[in-house]
């Protein structure tokens, strides 16, 4: 059970300043996360709220102008089944390009509009990593991309790896995103909105895809999103994010049937309703804060129905709740006022919760 | 593809037409080409008109005008070099103007390559700054002026380069017109390709092929370098052309026996079988060169290239 | 209403010292201050243009020297007593010389020359004994002030310019306005027709023009117009297809309006900004045209000048007396400068999302 239970990713302390003309922004306070070796982690918050700088940093692809404190750990494993930990943030560029990039994590990104090079072929694109890290020959990097495509559901592989990506569909060419980022088999996935940029029936199938490619090579997988809808289908484990700090953290069921934080609990009052029963969303008011300037206290409090006083003075700490579940608000604190979530809400999850045991989905 | 190719070939096509159409109807109209030559008599009119084909119909003249064009065969100077046949004249300019503007557009596009390449890969640094302030003042500078300067301290001052282009030290005489007609082009390429390289740069695809482990040189040159470049063979085309009207004033201040000074000229002294000759010459090396970019872009683009063809038209 | 600024911050080392009170656990009720933001759309587009014009030091700047080069034209040539065609052939040639900074060894009406037996330092106006004749610039071969004609051929250059920078607005515009909102055979007859023109160089177009007319302000800027409109009417072809499928066209053309108030009362006014911009490069564009033309000597006949003909001018005698030829020159590459600064701001300000790059 101890191998079950192995995390590939820890990250602790994680600190990213970002320096700009305009000044410098804490972007990162204090985030940290763990992943368990072929588990799903999802990261929601707004935009803006660190989620794709988080994983950048994990990636290593963080622009020049920011500065990282803090630990990425990542364990991988060697050919020779050696076992080995690497705090990604003591390596240098280099290493991490030769040695992480593409071949322990991949990544995918939100707009597979953009994210395709328009000027090379899908072939090329599909074997330029297996050229570049394991020197293969073009015939048989050839032969693998083909597979790798029609691993992933694209239908006439050998003429698509001829292709250019505006001959593609916004699906398929997230599908070629995906078959680029699993071709030098990497042991972790992070996918960055995968479906934001696609219709809506397609994204169910790019979810399933990556579910079904998950199972069949025991990847871990990384979510980032702001689609609650996505992480309960997707995910074991939940981080949200608010300006720059994990404000709650727990297993999928524990964030979806008993969310502590008012943050989560304004999230999932703006999530719609898949049957439409709720007549009305209800959207946290106001826009995430500017973290140009830093403030003392919960950055939530402005935005926060059920800020108390000290909000505005001290930031909370993070609050124990189970095992697995977490929260940074000080509502847990013993001296605070008793507070429930908003009753809409709670019949909402209750709904929510009948629902899932039918279809029975993850949670 | 080859439908937008044919498409391209066919407007050139009509272009030339047309402009060999107007010269045509001006060639007809003007007071001073030579067959209204006060002093020709009417058997000299006549055997001109007959060799010429000026007792056919309108359509016929055309037709065969347009053939003596082509040809190559212009018809004679009127009044600067009285009764050459204007090829001669051309055959012994052109090759000069060519191999100005040839130098000129080469140095252009590398110096203009380097230039935007730096910055690009340097951006908000000191080398940025210098690069950009180096491209706004090229192009906002005309040539003819940077030509003076040169010619002041470096031709006169100095005395390292000739000020007068001499035929004997060819090589050593258009250094300077070469340098003073490439700002123009340095400083656009340097513009363009510093947008499009910063575009590039900070694209998601590079950030993607990033993240498949692609670093170094083979980022650069697979994802970076195509990407920013092709577009860059877009302006190359209108600098190259213009260049030539450039050249015109360059040529006047080095004294060079080009094809614009020829033109200059040709207008002055009324000249126009000249003046119309070398309109014919411009706007054929021109229409060419475009049709050629064209087609070359194409061909290198593979967005433009699959879809452009197909789609449209 | 305005966005709360977090002014109610304290700074994080403050908030690590506090200890919490039993006091602070109540809640805030804050339900009174959270409103759902308002502040984004008060905002009016020209406004935000201006002030990111503004920002730009560079160009600022050129809009300075934009404007301090437009006064100088209006005013220059009337700031002293010599007009443009007179000439006094005693005192030709003379060198620069200014009242006040003569006794600084600058502007003093001396210049080396450059003579068989080396160089030798020769002031005009001690020679001749003319203590009270001050040519602000010098004076050219004929005897006339360079002052009043740099200044005058700065005006003949910025009106031909702009003036048929305008009317290529006018046309170029409205062609393109037209072909893009009628579309179908009307548009790709007016761009096939486009096309060719673009085709033949504007050189052919310009010496065409005159060998059939006489030189002259009236050709040039002919010749101007001619090359000049088909940028701006792609631009605004570019902008009415994109326009043309909104909303608030449709509701314009559902409550019964023409074509032509569409074009140019509906769609006109929301594509001002890129027409605007394309003005401003447009005009050095015309101010090199023109200048080029009147160096070739096909421009403005003498004894008017611009800042083409005065170069054309200098550049006779510029290896010996460089004085006359640096006043057109600098302020024909200052005036280029500006306007190609102030465009470039222009654009980046009216399209923000330039700024990146």
């Amino acid at each position: 059970m101890a191998e079950e239970k192995e995390k590939i990713l820890q990250i602790r302390d994680l600190d990213i300043t970002i320096h700009t003309a305009a000044g410098s922004v804490h972007a990162i306070q204090g985030v940290d996360m763990d992943l368990i070796r072929g588990e799903t982690a999802a990261i929601v918050g707004e935009s803006g709220s660190g989620k794709s700088i988080t994983m950048k940093a994990v990636m290593g692809i963080l622009a020049g102008n920011a500065s990282v404190k803090g630990s990425i750990e990542f364990c991988c494993y060697h050919e020779d089944g050696r076992r080995e930990k690497v705090d990604i943030l003591k390596q240098d560029k280099k290493w991490i390009r030769k040695h992480m990039n593409g071949k322990q994590i991949a990544m995918v990104f939100q707009d597979p509009m953009t994210s395709l090079d328009p000027t090379m072929s899908i072939g090329k694109q599909v074997m330029e990593g297996m050229i570049w890290h394991f020197k293969m020959p073009k015939k048989e990097a050839w032969n693998r991309g083909v597979r790798l495509l029609e691993e992933v559901g694209i239908d006439d592989a050998q003429k698509r790896m001829k292709q250019y990506p505006h001959q593609l569909s916004g699906g398929q060419k997230q599908r070629v995103a995906i078959a680029i980022a699993l071709a030098c088999n990497p042991e972790l996935l992070i996918c960055d909105e995968p479906t934001t940029a696609l219709d809506v029936t397609i994204q169910a199938r790019i979810l399933e895809l990556v579910q079904r490619i998950q199972k069949e090579r025991g990847l871990s997988v990384i979510y980032i999103t702001h689609d609650l809808g996505v992480v309960a289908k997707v995910a074991d484990y939940v981080n949200v994010m608010y300006a720059g700090k994990i404000v709650e953290k727990g297993r999928a069921d524990e964030i979806f049937f008993d969310p502590r934080h008012p943050y989560t609990w304004g999230l999932l009052s703006a999530t719609p309703d898949m049957n439409g029963m709720d007549r009305r969303l209800d959207p946290i008011p106001g826009s995430p804060p500017d973290l140009l300037h830093e403030c003392a206290g919960d950055a939530f409090s402005p935005r926060n129905p059920y800020a108390l006083v000290i909000d505005d003075k001290m930031a909370p700490p993070m609050f124990q709740i189970t095992d697995t579940h977490f929260a940074a608000t000080w509502l847990l604190d013993p001296r605070a006022p008793k507070v429930e979530m908003p009753k809409e809400l709670k019949a909402r999850l209750n709904r929510m919760r009948k629902e899932a045991r039918e279809y029975g989905s993850k949670l | 593809m080859k439908n937008y190719i044919l498409k391209r070939i066919l407007t050139s096509f009509f272009t030339l037409l047309a402009i060999l159409l107007v010269l045509f109807l001006l060639m007809q109209l003007m007071p001073g080409s030579p067959f209204h030559d006060e002093k020709l008599n009417q058997d000299q009119r006549m055997v001109l008109y007959a060799k010429y084909g000026l007792d056919q119909p309108l359509i016929v003249q055309f037709f065969n005008y347009v053939k003596n064009m082509l040809k190559g065969d212009f018809g004679v100077s009127y009044s600067i070099s009285k009764n050459t046949p204007i090829s001669q004249l051309i055959q012994t300019r052109l090759p000069i103007s060519i191999r100005i503007g040839g130098t000129a557009v080469f140095l252009g596009t590398v110096f203009g390559l380097v230039l935007g390449l730096i910055a690009a890969f340097r951006q908000d640094t000191i080398w940025d700054v210098l690069a950009t302030v180096i491209s706004v003042i090229g192009v906002s500078v005309p040539s003819y002026v940077f030509a003076l300067v040169l010619s002041y301290t470096l031709g006169f001052k100095m005395g390292l380069f000739p000020m007068i282009f001499k035929e004997k030290q060819a090589l050593i005489s258009s250094v300077l017109p070469s340098i003073a007609l490439s700002m123009f082009t340095t400083a656009s390429i340097a513009r363009f390709t510093r947008s499009e390289m910063a575009e590039v740069l900070g694209s998601d695809y590079m950030l993607f092929a990033e993240s498949k482990g692609i670093s170094g040189a083979a980022l650069i040159f697979h994802h970076g370098f195509r990407n920013a470049l092709i577009p860059v063979i877009t302006v190359l085309a209108p600098l190259a052309a213009d260049l030539m009207t450039g050249s015109l004033v360059v040529e006047k201040i080095f004294s060079i026996p080009g094809v614009g000074s020829l033109l200059v000229n040709a207008i002055q002294s009324n000249d126009y079988n000249v003046a119309i000759a070398l309109c014919f010459l411009y706007s054929a090396m021109y229409i060419g060169l475009m049709l050629v970019v064209d087609i070359l872009y194409v061909v290198i683009d593979p967005r433009i290239r699959l879809s452009r063809g197909e789609i449209h038209l | 209403m305005k966005r709360r600024k977090p002014n109610r911050c304290k700074t994080i080392l403050e908030a690590e010292a506090y200890v919490p009170a039993d006091s602070d656990f109540r809640l805030k009720d804050n339900r009174e201050e959270m409103v759902p933001d308002a502040s984004f759309t008060v905002q009016s587009v020209w406004l935000d243009a201006a002030k990111g014009y503004v920002q730009k030091a560079s160009a600022v700047i050129g809009l300075v020297f934009i404007i301090l080069i437009g006064i100088m034209a209006a005013a220059g040539p009337g700031m002293n007593a010599y007009t443009y065609s007179e000439q006094y052939l005693s005192q030709k040639n003379f060198a620069p010389r200014v009242r006040v900074l003569e006794n600084f060894g600058i502007f003093d009406g001396g210049e080396v020359l450059k003579t068989g037996a080396g160089t030798k330092v020769v002031n005009r106006y001690k020679e001749k004994n003319l203590e009270n004749v001050y040519y602000w610039f010098g004076s050219d071969n004929f005897g006339r002030d360079i002052w009043t004609r740099t200044w005058l051929g700065t005006r003949v250059s910025l009106i031909i310019a702009v003036a048929a920078t305008v009317i290529d607005m006018v046309i170029g515009m409205s062609y393109g306005l037209i072909s893009g909102y009628f579309g179908g055979w009307v548009d790709m007859v007016m761009q096939r027709f486009l096309e060719i023109a673009n085709g033949i160089p504007r050189l052919v177009v310009v010496t065409l023009l005159l060998m059939a007319l006489e030189p002259g302000m009236l050709t040039v800027m002919l010749a101007l117009m001619l090359t000049e409109w088909m940028g701006m009417s792609r631009i605004a072809r570019a902008e009415m297809l994109k326009l043309k499928e909104q909303e608030f066209v449709l509701a314009s053309r559902t409550l019964g309006a023409g074509c032509f108030f569409i074009i140019f009362r509906e769609i006109l006014p929301n594509i001002m900004g890129p027409i605007i911009t394309q003005v401003m490069f447009s005009i050095p564009t015309a101010i090199f045209t023109e200048a080029f033309l009147s160096f070739a000597g096909l421009g403005i006949p003498v004894p008017q000048c611009s800042l083409g003909s005065l170069i054309a001018e200098g550049f006779n005698s510029f290896t010996a007396h460089p004085y006359q030829i640096i006043p057109p020159i600098a302020v024909m590459a200052l005036l280029m400068l500006s306007f190609n600064l102030a465009a470039d701001g222009l654009l980046k300000a009216l399209d923000p999302k330039r700024k990146e790059v």
